[in-house]
């Protein structure tokens, strides 16, 4: 097998002062192969869509901070000049944003917004870019591409508005396409066909897939592996069939009991007590403890480190650390 | 857990793209025909506009005299059917000064907004969307600007530079650029967090298209709005710079110097200063209507 095709290491952003930064993503590693789907899962205000901002630097600096190393195809994106970065923005990483109701211009015709992509990276003739155009709308499942070129964001449906951002997104191709809640704002039967989408375009264009979301439902749907995040830190990191069945840390055990079933009898959803602290109040030690129904003295000074339960599987979690690697590491 | 999400994976695409059809698009001649016809005043409003600007293209085919010829056999004249609007102090036909006075204004009433919108919107738009020092710099020279009210700004300037034909355009859009630099930079401080222009930087468009094709055009129905309303203005304030003598200079005719010198001869006769201030007035109002209708029109807050 090649290399990774993206591997960030020890991403850390933050904002405020110096002297009492708020840690918004702190030390986040994670790795994507090309080809692969990678769910990252967490609440809101876990840090997984700043994460994605940030292998693009789309996270304004300053007032942020962001240190840590984005390697892409072995290239250092963080060491890239700023007037470089655009050169990899829609050609190598596309992005596919939250709100398809707003992540489209209103003046412009969805036909010139998906050329503006194939424009700024591809030599190629006006008609050549037209047919390139057609072709992806075709691709995305938009009916009579030709009649619909011409027309504007608000004529469409938010359903119909993600196809066009996917087709924005793919314009060129990219290896690396990052969904951040691509289905968030769409009702439940969009969700399914634009997820189908999602399967669709990896298969036909080969690209690895992060897939930023806080639902599990999605996550089982399209990918193989899954990143847990909280509050800027990765919890556990697995593949989805372990994850789903093995989960070592009590966070993702949480999540994974919040999950409506249809054949549990249950009248109310599990629920995990309280809710993600706000950035910059938890300075030491795991900042999942007060609402941890495991947590330990230690938790109180010490964050977790990453330990690995298997292949490709590891938690950061005091409590279910095998015992020799938690007393290891204390000593 | 799987089944928590309806399973789609199979499934060819086509069969679940949704067949909807696509929303009409009001075009631009709807949006025109939207402003125009939304209130009687308006249509009323915008041939009173396309007849005074097609007077002041035909000035030389339909006035019935030379504006600057002098007669000493006519002066003060009261209407008659020789000269429609009477004559002045010098024998000179009010009717065609009146027709000519209407391309100085109108000139000025179309010129200065333009250029003013054009340099005032190319400001605000740099500090809104780069922000910091850069912003910090403009919004404080705006602010010095807009200290002065505009006819106070346009009088200093009328006065240093002279009154020819540029000056007082550069003096007009000096006075109008500070409103449209603020109007321009709060809209696109809020254009700038706008989804679409981080998806447009996550796809590698760089900073100047962005601004070009991303932030102006997405801000251009408040600077129409502006626009419009300023027509009126400059017309205004150039019959008042031309009433106190540092406008369109005499002999050449503009409706404020019509005024002018009328008042210095009103009681021998009263039709320059009425046929004067009239044209001012009926052109003013037409304006500000339209402006008016093309703001409703625009401003989705304003539901018709």
């Amino acid at each position: 097998m090649t290399g990774p095709l993206l591997e960030v290491k020890d991403l850390t952003v933050e904002f405020g002062p110096k002297r009492a930064p708020i840690r918004v993503v702190d030390g986040v590693s994670l790795t994507i192969h090309p080809g692969e789907a990678v769910g990252v899962v967490g609440e809101s205000g876990s840090g997984k869509s700043i994460t994605a901002l940030s292998i693009l630097r789309l996270v304004p600096e300053p007032p942020a901070r962001v240190s840590g190393s984005v390697l892409f195809e072995g290239r250092d994106l963080m060491a890239v000049p700023k007037g470089q970065m655009h050169r990899i923005r829609g050609k190598e990483i596309g992005m596919i944003f939250q709100e398809p109701m707003s992540s489209l211009n209103p003046v412009m015709t969805i036909g010139d917004q998906i050329e503006e992509a194939i424009l700024l990276h591809e030599k190629m003739s006006r008609a050549e870019r037209r047919a390139r155009v057609v072709d992806l709308l075709r691709l995305v499942g938009m009916p009579d591409p030709e009649q619909r070129l011409g027309a504007y964001p608000d004529q469409f449906s938010g359903g119909m508005r993600q196809r066009v951002m996917a087709a924005v997104a793919m314009a060129c191709n990219p290896k690396l396409l990052i969904a951040d809640e691509p289905t968030t704002a769409l009702d439940v039967t969009i969700q399914a066909q634009v997820l189908a989408l999602m399967l669709d375009i990896r298969k036909r264009f080969n690209s690895a897939i992060m897939l930023i979301t806080h639902d599990l439902g999605v996550v089982a749907e399209v990918c193989e592996r899954v990143v847990v995040m909280y509050a800027g830190h990765v919890f556990e990191e697995a593949d989805t069939r372990t994850l789903f069945r093995d989960s070592r840390h009590p966070y993702t055990q949480g999540l994974l009991r919040s999950v409506p079933t249809l054949t549990s009898t249950q009248k109310r959803l599990h629920q995990i007590e309280g809710s993600v602290p706000p950035p910059g109040t938890i300075t030491a030690g795991c900042p999942f403890r007060p609402r941890c129904s495991q947590r330990m003295d230690r938790c109180a000074t010490e964050m977790p480190p990453l330990v690995t339960h298997g292949d490709g599987h590891r938690a950061a979690c005091w409590a279910t650390a095998p015992k020799a690697i938690a007393q290891g590491e204390a000593a | 857990m799987s089944e928590t999400v309806a399973p789609t994976g199979g499934k060819p695409l086509d069969a679940l793209a949704e067949r909807e059809a696509l929303a009409p698009e009001p075009g631009l001649g709807r949006t025109i025909g939207l402003v125009l016809f939304s209130r009687p005043s308006t249509i009323v409003a915008t041939v009173v506009i396309a007849l005074f600007i097609a007077i002041a293209l035909l000035a030389p085919v339909i006035a019935p005299y030379d504006p600057l010829r002098q007669s000493l056999l006519q002066i003060n004249k009261p209407p008659s059917w020789e000269h429609w609007l009477g004559t002045d102090q010098f024998g000179r036909d009010v009717l065609s000064r009146i027709i000519y006075g209407s391309r100085n204004s109108l000139i000025f009433g179309l010129l200065s907004p333009l250029l003013a919108a054009i340099a005032g919107t190319s400001l605000g738009v740099v500090a809104g969307y780069f922000g910091g020092i850069v912003d910090r710099v403009i919004s404080r020279l705006i602010d010095t600007l807009m200290a002065f009210p505009e006819l106070l700004l346009a009088i200093l300037i009328a006065a240093a530079l002279g009154g020819s034909f540029w000056n007082i355009v550069v003096v007009l859009t000096v006075a109008f650029t500070p409103g449209f630099a603020r109007v321009a930079r709060a809209s696109t401080l809020a254009v700038k967090q706008e989804p679409y222009v981080e998806a447009a930087i996550a796809s590698g468009v760089r900073t100047p298209l962005i601004i070009i094709r991303h932030v102006v055009p997405n801000i251009l129905a408040p600077i129409v709005v502006l626009m419009t309303l300023w027509s009126a203005s400059a017309i205004r304030i150039e019959a008042t710079l031309s009433f106190l003598g540092i406008g369109t200079q005499p002999p050449n005719p503009s409706w404020g110097n019509i005024i002018r010198d009328g008042l210095n001869n009103m009681f021998a006769t009263q039709m320059p200063i009425v046929s004067g201030g009239l044209a001012i007035t009926i052109v003013v109002l037409a304006i500000s209507l339209i402006g008016d209708a093309v703001r409703d029109v625009l401003d989705p807050e304003i539901s018709r």
